[in-house]
């Protein structure tokens, strides 16, 4: 029977192929939108780990996860160093990393903090930050690279970087008389730590040294660096702070005193919470493109049976011969609903064909636009149900040609 | 082989026809004469197992249409009965060689019948006064006649013990009515097979054995 089917669609060739094609379009789009969805939920919650609470200025938390974890947005105000150094004192935390945003180098951000951010933050799922080549930064003048910077700069441990004030590169923006030797490139994490470069803070600091309010007033060359006073270089101000706590127990007590500290207006933020804050947001908007894919593939699969119908009275004469040599009316009826399974089939397998092309394009667009790069797979459980619920669909609609078939007395046929 | 017992048959619009009684042996040649509308076609489809009888009933080999569902029905005629119509005997798609055997496709006694379909498909067409090539031919581009002899080859093929034929030379020139009967009654196999033919057409008498009009009997 199913070499018969065979010849009998590609004998109708044109409209069965356009129709299993708009069925594709349609499981493509789906599941598509479902892949980019779930790759970026994955790589939002992927991107921090490790860190119990980011301590920054007074804000929405939202703010504060985007320009502290995925590097977008500017900061909008800073927390004294004092205050930070307050909180490190308090006997529940076990460590604290500081970190100040704002600088750039060719489109990549900076982040200056200290060395024992390589120790604390993690990604993933608790896994630990490698170097690839070289180590942290030991002294103020050296630099670590993510790896998509020094991949795509093409920069190796010993090169000279200099770093230009602000995110966009103009004239005289350029902190461009002092340079930084990269010290050490991280091993790739899929996460926006690959297109970031970090500093020492007091290397930082020194950058801004001839700085006010975002004008560069004297040059360092004029100034003997081994004159300068100890302390000179401690920053002032950080943007933020990074906490793990000895026990994640008094986690919800340690953000309520955060928030409560009189001395400046600061406040904690749990990354988790706030991630499943961010995703709220996107994830509705995700939502509503799910519907409408169904809604497409709804009206493909009705396409389709509108299709068999409508080629049911060209096939008459095809018909009518099976019947006159024997054929059953169930055969018939079968026939109908196999062509339905292989309408679904072919689309299916095109599908997924096709789905992890434009999932591959999605993930590098992904990347470059939040730095976060989902792991790729070929297909999931949850997608072999889609799939087999659709072509469930498809041949429960084509009951409708086949119990015409079926019902089609032979002499009305004959006749 | 095959008997009528008092068929009648009342078409939706009013219309009710009684068909005489008709006894059909093996080797027999039996042509259903007389104009269109007379209820020939209608006869055929009964004999065919296509149409549900009304009243009366039909007997094949002593087994009653009466008893049978419709489902044994089209396994019986798969088994018993090679059907041909007027015009569009044949399946576009499919290569002479496949349309003609769909005609044991659907009937496991028939295909034991045929050792080698292929020599026994190439058999027939020569019967039939056909060219090998044409078995290689796409259907569309045989004649009318071609076609005709094509499903009789298939109506033929695993040797049924009944021929239906409905009109089969009304698309056909007189000469090649002619030739197509004379292969057709060369083909079929008279000790074995019986052959039930409808036509108008009063010409062609002489290759029956028996003549049956519909028109006589309502007169």
């Amino acid at each position: 029977m199913l070499s018969l089917l065979l010849k009998s669609m590609r004998s109708r060739i044109i409209p069965t192929s356009l129709v299993t094609i708009s069925l594709m379009a349609s499981m493509v789009l789906l599941l598509s939108i479902e892949r980019i969805q779930q790759g970026t939920e994955e790589g939002f919650n992927q991107s921090i780990s490790g860190v119990d609470a980011i301590i920054g200025p007074r804000s929405s938390s939202l703010e504060l996860v985007l320009y502290t974890v995925f590097h977008l947005g500017r900061p909008t105000n800073n927390i004294t160093t004092k205050t930070v150094n307050d909180i490190k004192q308090r006997s529940d935390i076990s460590w604290l990393v500081p970190i100040a945003l704002g600088d750039s180098h060719r489109g990549f951000r900076v982040i200056a903090t200290q060395s024992n951010y390589f120790d604390h933050i993690k990604y993933g799922n608790n896994q630990s930050l490698i170097f690839l080549n070289g180590v942290a930064f030991s002294e103020l003048s050296e630099a670590v690279l993510g790896s998509d910077v020094a991949e795509r700069l093409n920069y190796n441990v010993g090169s000279e970087i200099q770093i230009t004030h602000g995110s966009v590169e103009s004239i005289g923006s350029k902190h461009d008389d002092f340079s930084f030797k990269v010290k050490g490139i991280l091993k790739k994490t899929g996460t926006p730590i690959d297109q970031a470069i970090f500093l020492d803070l007091k290397g930082y600091e020194l950058l801004h040294l001839g700085w006010m309010s975002g004008k560069k007033v004297f040059s360092l060359d004029d100034i003997d660096l081994s004159s300068l006073p100890a302390g000179a270089l401690d920053p002032k101000t950080v943007t933020a702070a990074f906490v793990g706590l000895k026990s994640k127990i008094t986690l919800f007590k340690f953000t309520k005193s955060i928030r409560e500290y009189s001395k400046e207006a600061i406040s904690a933020v749990i990354p988790g919470i706030a991630l499943s804050e961010l995703w709220s947001i996107v994830g509705l908007v995700d939502k509503g493109f799910q519907l409408l894919s169904w809604i497409i593939i709804a009206i493909s699969l009705i396409a389709m049976v509108t299709l068999i119908i409508a080629s049911l009275d060209n096939r008459k004469q095809e018909m009518t011969i099976y019947r006159a040599n024997g054929a059953s009316p169930k055969f018939l009826a079968i026939m109908v609903i196999c062509e339905s399974l292989v309408i679904g089939l072919v689309a299916i397998i095109g599908a997924i064909i096709l789905v992890t092309i434009v999932t591959y394009f999605a993930t590098n667009q992904l990347n470059l636009a939040l730095g976060i790069s989902p792991s790729f797979k070929w297909i999931s459980l949850e997608e072999i149900k889609v799939f087999g619920l659709i072509l469930f669909a498809g041949v429960l609609s084509s009951l409708v040609p086949a119990v015409m078939v079926f019902r089609k007395n032979l002499h009305q046929i004959l006749s | 082989m095959l008997e009528t017992l008092g068929l009648e048959y009342h078409y939706q619009h009013g219309k009710k026809i009684v068909f005489p009684e008709i006894k059909v042996k093996r080797g027999q040649r039996l042509l259903i004469s007389g104009f269109s509308g007379c209820g020939k076609t209608t006869l055929l489809s009964l004999i065919a197992g296509a149409l549900k009888l009304q009243a009366g009933d039909i007997k094949f080999d002593g087994i009653n249409y009466s008893s049978m569902s419709s489902l044994l029905l089209d396994k019986f005629r798969a088994d018993h009965i090679g059907y041909i119509f007027q015009t569009l005997n044949l399946i576009p798609f499919l290569s002479v060689s496949e349309n003609i055997a769909l005609g044991i496709r659907f009937s496991q006694s028939r295909k034991s019948k045929v050792n080698d379909l292929n020599q026994e498909i190439t058999r027939l067409v020569k019967s039939l006064g056909l060219g090998k090539e044409v078995l290689t031919t796409p259907v569309n581009r045989l004649s009318v006649g071609q076609q005709q002899r094509v499903a009789v080859a298939r109506a033929l093929l695993g040797k049924p013990d009944l021929i239906l034929a409905d009109e089969p030379t009304s698309a056909l020139d007189a000469e090649t009515t002619k030739k197509f009967l004379n292969e057709v009654m060369d083909a079929f196999d008279s000790t074995k097979q019986a052959i039930i033919m409808v036509s108008h057409d009063a010409s062609i008498t002489h290759y029956f054995d028996t003549v049956i009009d519909l028109n006589k009997q309502h007169a």
